[in-house]
């Protein structure tokens, strides 16, 4: 553990060197330190908690960014409050064997006595009480629980890690590289998947990243590249449909139109089909990566004009990652898919290319590009302040941090994401979910952001409190008045919030205040960052 | 992007002098003034699919009971059309084909011929992943994940109007599905109980809050928030002139309660409220069935026994609209011709599927099914699929939405269709 770390802070420290603006050009662009440590925070962050407005700037922006880009902030309390959840530690290897899923479980007891064969799913009661059984004694555990401590992680790291920037990017990744829980042959793998390769690359070079995830069982399964091999004999009849017979195309083709070029970043049909015999043969056993020299297509193939093979095997499918990484058309796909994530749904092309810019001279640093971007006036022009939409799960965090509440049920958070409209883990396509506003406000949803609101700030979400007292500095407000003013600010940090105060007052003629906070949260200058 | 709804062009309720206390809902009283609107009270046709995850065995929803290769490779299966002791025989449609004895309530409609069913109907993409290929049926292109959009919503773009309210295309499920991803307004409803601002246990504080929540979005910059909030709170209004909690159904209309049922149930007050309500979706689950399947009754049984109540009840309930409503049904794929050696039968490739409405071709089993002997199987082993789904999908929106463009429903594909419409 202690080498990566290592690592991380020679290339930091490098990093650090580089000559950069003094200053991010914020001034320029007419903020003041304060709005612009707001904005900052609300790009980088899942939410500013209170005073922290006041702690960025007394660090400083700029190195309160850097100090963001490196990530080794000490996190020992939420590591304690990580260590209740055992499977997070757990190999893929060792999740398959605690946690098999539903059908191999009937399949075991079957095959263990515990189940006749004839009685399974007829009698449910009886028939799942003999099944528990089995799986009690058996120590077994049901594959939900896998999910519920996968799911509990990202929303106590979101809402307390010291760094949020990773945590944020680690979304952002897993976003890009998106696998789905509906996928039930992939779903086992997917807390290594982002445990293991999107957290650690989430800010190291993009290549590694990619070729991290090309190797990742989760995507091998998801994008199916784990049953795709060479010409096989098509004469033999077929007793079972083998699952791996044949190429299949389906990850190649994602790999160049969602991973790296993009889809208008320059490749035929003929090129998926070339890039697909390239990665025949990658594979899973076991829980791990495997190259299986036999199912791999020895011809010679031809992928954006540069050969592979014949015969090269595991080496043409490093060598096409490669190759992709470093294309100019991922340079500007990810930079621009970096600037909607930071910057707004439509980023300035001047912005962009900055970007890209960095990305081709820095082979592929991500930590570069975001610094390019936080250094470019268009990242502080009024066009981007306020102008994108919080996601439900940012928004379910924000308010959380806001509020400085503690979580003793995170998974009641999930349920209200999910009924905001992002259930994680679970969007089907390999597009991720659309990162734009529209997407994410629609009618259902917006009410369900205002019930939200409501339902926190009145403590109707179960295993969840805070104490606006204590967030007031233990004053309390002398009067209704006061006290909306009071909320407002401390949870919508620089903000100009005239108007939000102004429709709020007529409120308080039923005054509570917790109600008065719902409604601040479910409001719509809450609902953008 | 601001624009992105027809029905709030032309700057809102003010300009035309009505709002909610003239007691037309604005999103209508808006309509009205939109040109491209002939009739804005006119009933706008709905389309309801339904998907049953998992993998419907056809053969034995609608079984070709004559066939002794069936009856051989199904020893305790296959259910007879004959009536021998206790046991209820299949439903003999033609002769040849036999509906499962738990759909009797389909009988009448398909002897009616409101009912079609297509048999052999599947993918041409020979993935037996239940992922996969409801992935691919979803998407509408069998060849492809990375296909952003899903095919109900690009009918939403096809429709030929804007969205005309906030409940154009609703998924009665909890989650968006992926036939609804994609650009065109679309929204999933859980219930429609819960549309609106909710506190627990005091419904008077409720009403306060959410004219606050009103008047802040109203109030706001313009933009995407303030539209939506506006159009959030009027459908919230319209959904509230109706008790949906005690709802009635016409007729003696009795929905089974069940998921299926439920959602229907409330596919049916959307339709009745006139809320503009024209592709609509729901799902059913349970068809995964590897083990004890059941015959005439059973597992099978009480699913299929489910799917005809519900989509029966829908329909009596809905007798004045019957006109303006088709049903489709649609699952991945089908099951193995044999049965497997835990009562049950594994992944194969063509099911069935049926199609309710009164311009559809009911009354016959369409398609092509060949004697099952082992030669005319896909793989050796399972029901060939000989009708692509997008022939049938496309058909059946294309003729009921009048969408006429299949090449932006379904790219990649330009076969023909089946004649399933009149």
């Amino acid at each position: 553990m202690a080498l990566p770390i290592l690592a991380g802070a020679i290339v930091l420290s490098s990093f650090l060197s580089e000559k950069r603006p003094h200053r991010f050009p914020y001034r320029e662009a007419g903020l003041t330190e304060r709005q612009a440590a707001a904005h900052l925070i609300s790009r980088f962050t899942y939410g500013a908690t209170p005073g922290q407005v006041d702690e960025v700037i007394k660090m400083g922006l700029e190195k309160w960014f850097r100090q963001q880009l490196d990530a080794t902030l000490p996190d020992d309390s939420l590591q304690a409050m990580l260590d209740q959840y055992d499977a997070l530690k757990l190999s893929n290897a060792q999740i398959a064997g605690t946690f098999p899923k539903n059908g191999q479980v009937i399949r075991m007891a079957i095959r263990d006595g515990y189940v006749d064969k004839d009685s399974v799913k007829t009698d449910r009661k009886a028939y799942r009480d003999i099944l528990k059984k089995y799986m009690d004694e058996k120590g077994y555990r049901p594959e939900q629980e896998l999910f519920r401590q996968l799911y509990c992680q990202k929303i106590l790291r979101a809402a307390y890690s010291q760094n949020q920037l990773k945590e944020v990017m680690t979304n952002f990744w897993f976003n890009h590289f998106n696998v789905s829980i509906t996928k039930n042959d992939c779903a086992e793998f997917i807390p290594a998947y982002e445990r293991d390769v999107i957290r650690p690359g989430s800010l190291g070079r993009f290549a590694d990243l990619l070729k991290a995830t090309a190797h990742s069982p989760a995507m091998l399964y998801y994008l199916d590249n784990f049953s795709s091999s060479g010409p096989v004999d098509s004469t033999r009849p077929m007793q079972k449909p083998r699952k791996a017979q044949g190429l299949n195309e389906n990850y190649a083709r994602e790999l160049m139109e969602l991973h790296t070029l993009g889809v208008d970043g320059g490749y035929t049909q003929e090129d998926v089909t070339q890039a697909a015999k390239v990665l025949t043969g990658w594979t899973v056993r076991q829980g791990d990566f495997l190259f299986a020299p036999q199912r791999h297509d020895g011809s010679g193939k031809l992928v954006l004009g540069k050969r592979f093979g014949p015969d090269g095997g595991y080496e043409e499918g490093e060598q096409l990652l490669d190759m992709l990484a470093h294309h100019p058309s991922t340079a500007h796909f990810i930079s621009r898919k970096i600037a909607i994530r930071f910057v707004s749904d439509d980023p300035p092309a001047t912005l962009v290319n900055k970007m890209t810019k960095t990305f081709k001279d820095k082979d592929g640093d991500i930590r570069e590009v975001l610094l390019t971007m936080v250094s470019a006036p268009e990242f502080w022009s009024s066009a981007a302040i306020r102008e994108k939409t919080k996601s439900p799960f940012e928004l379910a965090m924000g308010a959380v941090r806001s509020l400085r509440a503690h979580v003793n049920q995170p998974f009641q958070l999930y349920n209200w994401v999910t009924r905001m409209g992002e259930k994680m883990y679970f969007y089907q396509a390999p597009t991720g979910f659309p990162d734009k506003g529209q997407f994410w406000i629609n009618t259902g949803s917006l009410l369900n952001r205002m019930n939200f609101g409501l339902a926190l700030a009145t403590g109707r979400i179960p295993g969840l409190s805070f104490d606006l007292a204590v967030l007031n500095n233990n004053h309390e407000p002398e009067s209704a008045q006061a006290a909306l003013e009071t909320y407002c600010r401390i949870i919508m940090p620089e903000r100009d919030l005239d108007q939000t105060i102004r429709r709020l007052t007529p409120m308080l003629t039923d005054p509570t205040e917790a109600r008065v906070v719902g409604i601040i949260i479910g409001s719509p200058e809450y609902q953008r960052r | 992007m601001v624009t992105r709804r027809g029905f709030l062009k032309g700057g809102g309720l003010a300009l035309l002098g009505v709002g909610l206390m003239g007691g037309i809902p604005g999103f209508l009283a808006e309509a009205a003034a939109n040109d491209r609107i002939v009739r804005p009270y006119q009933r706008r046709k709905v389309l309801v699919c339904i998907f049953q995850r998992g993998a419907m065995d056809g053969l034995m929803a609608v079984t070709p009971f004559t066939d002794t290769y069936l009856q051989t490779a199904r020893p305790t299966l296959f259910i007879s059309g004959a009536k021998a002791g206790n046991t209820r025989p299949l439903i003999d449609l033609d002769g040849k084909w036999g509906l499962h004895p738990s759909m009797q309530s389909f009988e009448p409609l398909y002897k009616d011929k409101r009912l079609a069913i297509v048999h052999g109907i599947g993918s041409p993409n020979h993935t037996r992943s239940h992922f996969d290929a409801q992935d691919y049926m979803e998407s509408g292109t069998p060849f492809n994940k990375g296909t952003s959009s899903g095919w109900l919503n690009r009918a939403v773009g096809l429709l030929g109007h804007d969205a005309l309210t906030p409940f154009t295309a609703v998924s009665l499920t909890s989650a968006l599905p992926r036939c609804f991803y994609g650009d065109n307004p679309s929204v999933a409803i859980s219930n429609l109980q819960d549309f609106g601002i909710r506190m627990r246990g005091n419904p008077s504080a409720a009403g306060k809050v959410a004219s606050s929540f009103e008047e802040l979005y109203d109030q706001t910059s313009p933009g995407l928030l303030k539209e939506t909030g506006k159009e959030s709170f009027e459908a919230m209004k319209m959904l509230q002139k109706t008790n949906t909690r005690n709802y009635r159904p016409d007729n003696n209309a009795v929905y089974p309660n069940s998921p299926l049922g439920n959602s229907l149930k409330q596919i049916a007050q959307l339709i009745k409220m006139d809320v503009g309500l024209e592709i609509a979706f729901t799902e059913s689950n349970g068809w995964d069935t590897h083990f004890n399947q059941g015959a005439a009754d059973g597992i099978f049984a009480r699913n299929v026994a489910d799917l005809s109540n519900s989509i029966t009840a829908f329909w009596t309930d809905l007798s004045a609209y019957q006109d303006d409503v088709t049903v489709m049904t649609m699952t991945e794929f089908g099951r193995t011709v044999r049965q497997n050696g835990t009562g049950g039968t594994d992944h194969g490739r063509a099911s069935c599927n049926f199609i309710l409405g009164n311009d559809v071709n009911g009354g016959i089993v369409h398609g092509r099914v060949e004697t099952l002997a082992v030669e005319t199987l896909e793989d050796g082993r399972d029901l060939a699929v000989t009708t692509d789904f997008r022939a049938v999908f496309s058909e059946v929106a294309d003729k009921h939405l009048q969408l006429g463009n299949d090449s932006l429903l379904f790219p990649d594909w330009n076969g023909s269709k089946i004649g399933v419409m009149t």
